[in-house]
């Protein structure tokens, strides 16, 4: 990305091909704002994504703002219809790989059914930004059926995740410090939109929760689930899907599979009488092949996540704060 | 004539002591009357003067066997005269500040009446008297009394309450006097059904035992794992079923006889061994042993035995019909506590257990066996856990302050601590805190005692790291009592704990603290473990330490050797010594981690002993805690030469890694890797002997984990006696289950100053 004032770059920019690859009756129109016509219960959200490396085996920065927003609609039960799209490019971007992400952003919207309806772009100087920080926020329509709050997880609930954990955290270890394995480990990095909208045509009000786990894994959203809504959760270690690399490079990294980030994965509380069905439906979803029920809600220790171990045992499975400290003694 | 009333307080309920002081009195023609409150024994003693003085000397120099009187005060009254002496009923209005008698042994008259086919109580397997048997592991209040145990639901017969009532009885006024006619009830269950009660329960016991089988009985603070000794199958099942794969098994003898023939003793250790308390007594193997011990399968790759005696008559039937060693330990599942209520052992032991030996009386404070063991060169006793027949009770030299306190101890190996009006009790060991279970436990223990001894904190204090579960579980106690909750840095407490024991808390010269264990939260937000502390004034304050290096990867390392061993010899000429200890992946990404400049950074002296054990080959990851130090001791012990001290270069002595590449450099010369492995501790002891030197201290105290290390201790002895005073914890374990006893410490010295 070359140099000079950001205004013109800008429009040069998104004349030369934004508005033409995401093209759309929105875009088109070229107003101030997006006049969108929406009926019913909205969901809203926005996220700003700003990581390292912005490739990386499995998708790009570009897919993974745009899935990140679409699943957190999702998440609210809603069907994703619109987001924004927001770039700050720090000069010294190569053209090509801004194009790539424009074009990886082109294919997930399109895989989702989202369409783009509004946008900015701003570039800094360089020192000032990490080569490309992406803003989306969307706009979605919940699901006539979805009665999704934290208040209904109730004693029994079954707890699903939809996938193998782990996979984006470790495919973003092994770019940034050059691991490889056997196998590649590759990012989850998906939209859920289309899985969630079908286990809700399905069975509605007995999916009580949906949560994506992103930034600090299924450990960190079970444990804010078990506070917010003051029940303890139990899971058991042998349940929970992993692919097998993945665990290896969690061993050799020292990391607890369950803290690592996930893009591509939810976890669901459902009424236990429909969580057989739920995961058998899920098992024939593309992206929800290998969902498990790693647990359930119980009576006890409200407000604790235990864990099952494979060893035997039961562990607490801690609200990680920041850094993990050694404790053994 | 003349009338004294005595308050006696410490051990005196549960052991005799009211019949003791009536026989007394019947002995010395007196009047008057003794009872039980919660804060003691009350008498009042009246006659001749000349008589009242003989029966007060005569239970000063006599008290009863098991009582441990810590107070006393005898006042002068005013009284009516008395009609006779007479026990009076237990009053519960005053302060309960009474000790807790804990569980004893079987004692000598009992186990003969046991094996006696005449006696009445022949092979009943809750024989009992005021002398031994279950006490803290039954109680439900206090005073001490049956109805506030769980004997409550048992009524005696006719017999027993004849002996009850007997003031010249051995089972006087025993609360836990039961006999086959009225007594406990055995059961067994056998495939994971419901037990039941069977007329040849010992038969089949013994007939499991000897075809290998895995047998769970209750004992006194829980069920105990028992299995053939001499059977290799039965131990390795035993082990993979109970998620164990190499941390040592206490055994069980039957009789002395055989103990001697196996192991080599000591005076003290088999004193320690036949004492009420009977603990868990390491001793070392003989060469060539009497029984077909599995020795490499009970303790793999260690030279000395957990041994403790059957110490409930239940127990000794088993250990008796066996008639050879039995591994007995803890039913529980890896690191999970020992469990200990009928419902809990049916639903989780069933698939360990092949038949589960029960009975009807309740256990309402579980308790692990204690472990204890002594150096050989100058026999220092060390606690290595701390739980039946020690626990609650800390009979602490003066107390620091009196206020109501709670301490929540450290982490892996939690104990809490109470501060109770004079007394402060220190909790028996209550296991890893991240396991579910075992903070279960430890909330319950807490709650029972607190509820026995009508105690309610004003204060809590715990330990600085923000990831602790007893931290996290202190902030919530405080925040649902209105209390303030104050942090004390790990090792400070641990200085505090050997200070407060030794009686130096007004010392009014300087002690040097060495304080060395695995892992502690530094007020630097660094992890400490290798620390030297000043304490003068009421003070401490942290003079030095060893030199920081990497500590990556989090409790990785601590589970790992090899990852200590790396962040001390990379880059060094050693660093190829551990190159097969990884593969080429590890290897290329652990030195990437370790030239990151943001690591965490420590002083632990745990890591060190990690990294030497792992360059002596004794393996690159661990199974069990300390695993790695422990089996570096047992090397060490076995050098052909612990005499010439090989020197240290004073201006590196506080450089872990110079430590370690010394301890290279013998390596590579080829001396003798046992040898080398005494001159590595050789060279950490000259190290801190060089510490106490430089910076003229006469007093050094020693806590944390690395004062468990046999070797460490002789040699620190032996080097540092002459020139200065040495203090070691006595009462309590130096590993981190004194953190919560040197957290009251240290609290009521800051609270002081
Ligand atoms: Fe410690
Ligand atoms: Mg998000
Ligand atoms: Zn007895
Ligand atoms: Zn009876």
């Amino acid at each position: 990305l070359g140099h000079g004032s950001g205004g013109a770059l800008t429009n040069q920019l998104l004349d030369s091909g934004v508005f033409t690859l995401l093209d759309n009756e929105f875009l088109h129109s070229r107003h101030d704002g997006a006049i969108l016509d929406l009926s019913g219960k909205t969901a809203f959200t926005t996220d700003s994504f700003v990581i390292s490396p912005i490739f990386f085996p499995g998708g790009n920065i570009g897919d993974l703002a745009v899935n990140g927003t679409i699943n957190d609609l999702a998440m609210c039960g809603a069907k994703p219809r619109y987001i924004s799209l927001g770039f700050i490019l720090e000069e010294g971007l190569p053209v090509e790989e801004l194009w790539e992400i424009i074009y990886t952003i082109k294919k997930a919207t399109e895989n989702a059914g989202v369409q783009v309806v509004t946008g900015d772009t701003k570039v800094v100087e360089k020192g000032k930004g990490d080569r490309i920080f992406v803003n989306t926020t969307g706009i979605g329509t919940v699901h006539p059926g979805a009665e999704i709050d934290a208040g209904r997880v109730t004693e029994g609930d079954a707890v699903i995740v939809s996938g193998t954990i782990a996979n984006h955290g470790i495919a973003i270890m092994s770019q940034r410090e050059g691991l490889s394995f056997e196998t590649e480990v590759q990012s989850d990095t998906r939209s859920l939109a289309s899985i969630i909208m079908k286990l809700l045509d399905e069975f509605g009000p007995e999916i009580h929760l949906l949560r994506d786990p992103t930034r600090g894994g299924v450990a960190t959203v079970l444990n804010e689930i078990a506070r917010q809504a003051k029940v303890g959760i139990e899971i058991n270690e042998n349940n929970i899907p992993i692919v097998p690399q993945v665990h290896g490079a969690c061993e050799m990294l020292g990391l607890e599979p369950l803290y690592v980030a996930n893009e591509g994965i939810f976890v669901g509380f459902v009424d236990a009488a429909h969580a057989t069905d739920v995961v058998e439906l899920l098992h024939g979803l593309p992206g929800s092949e290998d969902a498990c029920i790693i647990g359930r809600v119980v009576d006890q220790h409200a407000g604790q996540v235990v864990m099952q171990s494979a060893i035997g045992g039961r562990r607490i499975i801690q609200m990680l704060p920041g850094e993990q400290l050694p404790r053994i003694c | 004539m003349k009338t004294v009333h005595l308050h006696i307080e410490g051990i005196v309920q549960g052991v005799g002591f009211r019949p003791h002081v009536y026989r007394l009195a019947q002995e010395f023609s007196l009047n008057g009357w003794v009872n039980n409150a919660p804060d003691g024994v009350h008498i009042e003693i009246q006659g001749k003067p000349a008589s009242v003085q003989d029966f007060l000397n005569a239970l000063r120099e006599n008290p009863p066997k098991l009582s441990r009187i810590i107070n006393r005060t005898e006042t002068l009254v005013a009284r009516p005269k008395f009609d006779g002496f007479q026990i009076i009923e237990s009053k519960d209005n005053s302060e309960k500040s009474v000790l807790l008698t804990p569980d004893y042994a079987i004692c000598t008259s009992c186990e003969k009446e046991l094996f006696d086919p005449e006696n009445r109580r022949f092979r009943y397997p809750f024989i009992t008297c005021t002398n031994c048997g279950p006490r803290f592991s039954i109680i439900d209040g206090l005073p001490y009394d049956r109805i506030r145990t769980t004997m409550q639901p048992f009524n005696m017969c006719s017999e027993c309450k004849n002996e009850y009532d007997d003031i010249y009885d051995r089972r006087y006024y025993s609360q836990t006097n039961s006999c086959p006619v009225c007594g406990i009830t055995l059961s067994i269950a056998e495939n994971g059904q419901q037990p039941c009660e069977v007329p040849d329960i010992f038969q089949r016991i013994y007939s499991a035992l000897h075809e290998g089988k895995i047998i769970a009985v209750k004992g006194i603070g829980g069920f105990l794992l028992l299995c053939d000794a001499s059977n290799k199958e039965s131990i390795q099942l035993l082990r993979q079923r109970k998620g164990r794969p190499s941390k040592p098994l206490a055994l069980m003898y039957p009789d002395e006889e055989m103990l001697l023939s196996d192991v080599e003793t000591t005076p003290q250790q088999l004193e320690a061994y036949m004492s009420v308390e009977a603990p868990i007594v390491l001793f070392n193997c003989k060469g060539s042993m009497e029984s077909d011990l599995q020795v490499n399968e009970i303790a793999p790759g260690l030279t000395s035995l957990g041994i403790m005696r059957p110490y409930a008559p239940l127990l000794a039937l088993i250990a008796r019909d066996f008639g050879s060693p039995l591994v007995a330990t803890s039913a529980n599942i890896s690191g999970a506590p020992i469990i200990y209520n009928n419902e809990q052992a049916l639903s989780s032991l069933s698939w360990i257990a092949d038949l589960i030996i029960t009975h009807d009386r309740d256990i309402t404070l579980p308790e692990d066996d204690s472990v204890i063991k002594f150096t050989p060169e100058h026999g220092k006793r060390i606690i290595l856990r701390r739980s039946r027949g020690f626990a609650p009770n800390y009979l602490a030299r003066k107390s620091v302050s009196t206020d109501p306190v709670l301490s929540m101890g450290a982490s892996l190996k939690s104990t809490f601590a109470l501060q109770h009006g004079e007394n402060t009790y220190v909790s028996q060991y209550l296991g890893d805190q991240d396991s579910f279970d075992a903070h279960e436990s430890f909330k319950h223990t807490l709650g029972k005692l607190a509820g026995v001894l009508d105690f309610t904190p004003r204060e809590i204090l715990a330990d600085m790291h923000p990831q602790y579960l007893s931290t996290i579980l202190a902030e919530k106690l405080a925040k649902s009592h209105t209390i303030p909750v104050w942090k004390i840095q790990h090792h400070e407490a641990h200085f505090a704990a050997v200070l407060g024991e030794n009686g130096l808390i007004e010392s009014g010269e300087p002690v040097l603290g060495v304080i060395w264990d695995g892992t502690g939260y530094g007020t630097d937000g660094q992890v400490w473990g290798g620390e030297f502390f000043n304490y003068e004034n009421h003070r401490f304050s942290r003079i030095g330490h060893l030199a920081y290096f990497a500590h990556i990867l989090g409790d990785k390392m601590s589970r790992e050797p090899r990852l200590s061993a790396l962040s001390l010899l990379h880059g060094t000429i050693a660093e190829q010594a551990i190159k097969d200890c990884f593969n080429q992946q590890e290897w290329e990404y652990y030195h990437k981690v370790l030239r990151k400049g943001d690591n965490l950074q420590t002083s632990s002296a745990g890591r060190l002993f990690d990294a030497a054990a792992c360059l002596a080959g004794l393996g690159y990851s661990t199974t069990y805690e300390g695993e790695a130090a422990v089996k570096l001791e047992a090397l060490a012990k076995t050098a052909s030469d612990k005499k010439n001290l090989r020197p240290i270069d004073f201006e590196q002595c506080m450089s872990p890694v110079y430590h370690l590449l010394r301890f290279h450099q013998f390596l590579t010369n080829k001396m003798p890797t046992a040898d080398a492995a005494w001159q590595f501790h050789a060279g950490l002891v000259q190290a801190i002997h060089f510490k106490a030197r430089s910076h003229n201290y006469r007093k050094v105290a020693f806590s944390g984990g690395v004062f468990q290390n046999d070797v460490m201790v002789d040699l620190l002895v032996s080097l540092m006696q002459e020139k200065f005073e040495l203090y070691f914890h006595e009462e309590l374990s130096p590993n981190d289950e004194n953190i919560s006893f040197g957290q009251l410490i240290h609290h009521g010295i800051s609270s002081s100053a």
